[in-house]
């Protein structure tokens, strides 16, 4: 459990300490925003029909490519730059289980894809200055980031365990996320009704629209864990399997 | 005390290291030599669980590394060869880190780094980050990072590689220095420091085990009688051909240096050669300079040993070099 937490810390302060949290950070912020503002302005002009700001923002197209794309970036250097760089050997014969190792790296970067989202927790209440504000939907809406995040993160570690190179565990992952999201997708073009309901259990975007309507629903929370564990599971076992050689 | 039982790997069909086994006991320093590539940090990384042998079992202090690891890795600490450390780290925050992760007491977690620190110099810089630091610096931190969990056995893999020379003395003193407390293990492809740091050698070549035993026992056992260097003035061309001819002379090896002649001669074991060599010369009437005894170094029993198993192995060896080929000094003609 300490051991879990020191590679926490190590993993979330290392962000610090590299150009590409900044350049990510600053990046996140201006974008998110920009939608922000825009939104905004949007429904302030006469024709847009009443809705609540937050819930698009938590809704809308950037949202998803930023939950996909940033988590790719941070979740990138988990594995793959120890194992660049070498120091992975001193990690792994420290008598730490790799279960651990891979647990408290997951953490690490799933702490930091937080911390990132953390700043935007002004919006609302900035906006509750002007008018009245239902945090109950906000706060689901956190929830759904948290559980997203560590979905992605999840198959970012993954990703970034099975390679050296940073940029490979970037892509892989993001190949991966894109799947999962695009599963849900795919259903519209599914026929077979068993799998086109099956599928629909996967759609990120409804999950998503459930979460920002101040809806939780524990089927979709129970997905998103297994999926979490699942993916560290196999995280764990490509670290294991570098044992071999 | 660490126990390596008949280890094995292999890395896509090459045998690395085959059926290696030795003992190192409680207080001792072992040495682990042998060329580069023979096998020394993949027998290392299985000790500390870092690889898995395909067979073969290790024990340290009486725990089996295949069926607890992680025991027997909380009593290993270990300096990897390619140490790489987290460069944006300082060296204080790094050491807690080791010693959080390998299961330090919190209450004792300051006093433990403090004690590694200061073990291994290295508290001058304890809040400079690790990046900033020199390659000698940076081996004495992953010592201490080694050390902080307070291991029974130390595996520390070539830590001297790399260091300007009053580094390397720092290091060795340290080394020598943890004997009291610590079983060490130590690989090194550097003669000398086998000779100055360590109690017993095990000389390891492609993945096995050619000798075992002290530093004194290894030169006794694998060198014929000491031998004798000649020098005689002037160039004399069949020198080595002559002295070779007394009796009691095993091999004979010329080497032509400026103005003078120098010879150096191997001998059967307990002959005494030098009365001999002595009347040959005289009776050539050739003028002895010098005559001295040569005592055979670990070098030579190392050069000789892998020799010995090139020219086994068949045509491509380049056969037996002269035994008593003193280091550095040019070339020796057989």
């Amino acid at each position: 459990m300490k051991a879990l937490f020191a590679i926490l810390k190590r993993e979330f302060l290392a962000y610090f300490f590299s150009p590409l949290a900044y350049v990510v950070l600053t990046a996140f912020l201006f974008i998110n925003g920009y939608v922000f503002y825009a939104i905004l302005l949007s429904l302030n002009s006469p024709e847009t029909p009443r809705q609540e700001l937050m819930a698009l923002f938590f809704k809308n197209v950037f949202y998803w490519i930023f939950m996909m794309l940033v988590s790719s970036i941070v979740a990138m250097r988990l594995v793959s730059e120890e194992r660049k760089s070498g120091s992975i050997e001193a990690l792994l014969t420290a008598p730490v289980g790799e279960g651990t190792v891979i647990a408290g790296k997951f953490l690490g970067g799933l702490t930091f894809f937080l911390f990132l989202w953390l700043p935007t927790v002004l919006y609302p209440v900035a906006l509750s200055r002007y008018g009245r504000i239902d945090f109950g939907p906000i706060a689901s809406s956190y929830l759904g980031i948290a559980l997203f995040g560590a979905l992605f993160i999840a198959a970012g570690t993954f990703a970034s365990a099975l390679t050296k190179n940073q940029i490979i565990a970037a892509i892989v992952s993001f190949v991966m996320i894109l799947a999962l999201f695009l599963a849900g997708v795919f259903r519209e073009l599914v026929t077979d009704p068993k799998l086109r309901e099956g599928l629909g259990y996967l759609n990120l975007i409804e999950h998503m629209d459930d979460f920002a309507r101040g809806l939780v629903d524990t089927r979709r929370v129970v997905y998103v864990v297994s999926a979490v564990v699942f993916f560290l599971f196999l995280a764990t076992k490509a670290l294991q399997g570098n044992k071999g050689k | 005390m660490l126990e390596v039982d008949a280890l094995r790997k292999s890395f896509y069909g090459t045998l690395a290291v085959d059926d290696v086994s030795f003992r190192v006991e409680s207080g001792e320093i072992l040495g682990f030599l042998g060329p580069n590539g023979a096998g020394k940090t993949t027998t290392m990384r299985m000790i500390t669980g870092f690889l898995e042998p395909n067979a073969g079992r290790v024990t340290v202090d009486g725990i089996d590394a295949a069926q607890k690891p992680r025991e027997a890795r909380a009593r290993i600490g270990y300096l990897p060869e390619t140490l790489a450390l987290y460069p944006e780290m300082r060296v204080r925050e790094y050491v807690k880190f080791r010693a959080e992760l390998c299961g330090v007491p919190r209450r004792e977690t300051k006093a433990r780094v403090e004690d590694a620190l200061a073990t291994c110099f290295v508290d001058d810089v304890a809040s400079k980050p690790i990046g900033n630091l020199s390659k000698g610096y940076r081996q004495r931190v992953g010592l201490a990072a080694a050390l902080v969990h307070a291991p029974q056995v130390l595996v520390l893999d070539e830590p001297t590689v790399g260091l300007d020379p009053r580094q390397i003395v720092k290091v060795r003193d340290l080394i020598r220095d943890l004997k009291k407390d610590h079983t060490i293990l130590l690989s090194t492809h550097i003669l000398p420091e086998v000779e100055l740091v360590c109690d017993r050698v095990v000389i390891i070549d492609r993945g096995k085990i050619v000798a075992t035993g002290t530093p004194e026992t290894l030169r006794q056992q694998l060198t014929q009688a000491p031998g004798l260097a000649v020098a005689i003035q002037g160039e004399v061309p069949d020198a080595d051909g002559i002295l070779r001819r007394l009796p009691g002379v095993v091999r004979a090896a010329r080497i032509g240096a400026g103005g003078e002649t120098r010879v150096l001669l191997e001998a059967e074991r307990g002959a005494d050669l030098r009365e001999a060599v002595f009347r040959e010369c005289v009776a050539r009437g050739w003028t002895l300079l010098e005559l001295a005894p040569r005592q055979a170094t670990l070098e030579d029993v190392f050069v000789r040993l892998l020799a010995t198993r090139d020219a086994e192995e068949g045509p491509g060896g380049e056969g037996l070099p002269a035994a008593v080929e003193e280091p550095g000094a040019g070339e020796a003609k057989p």
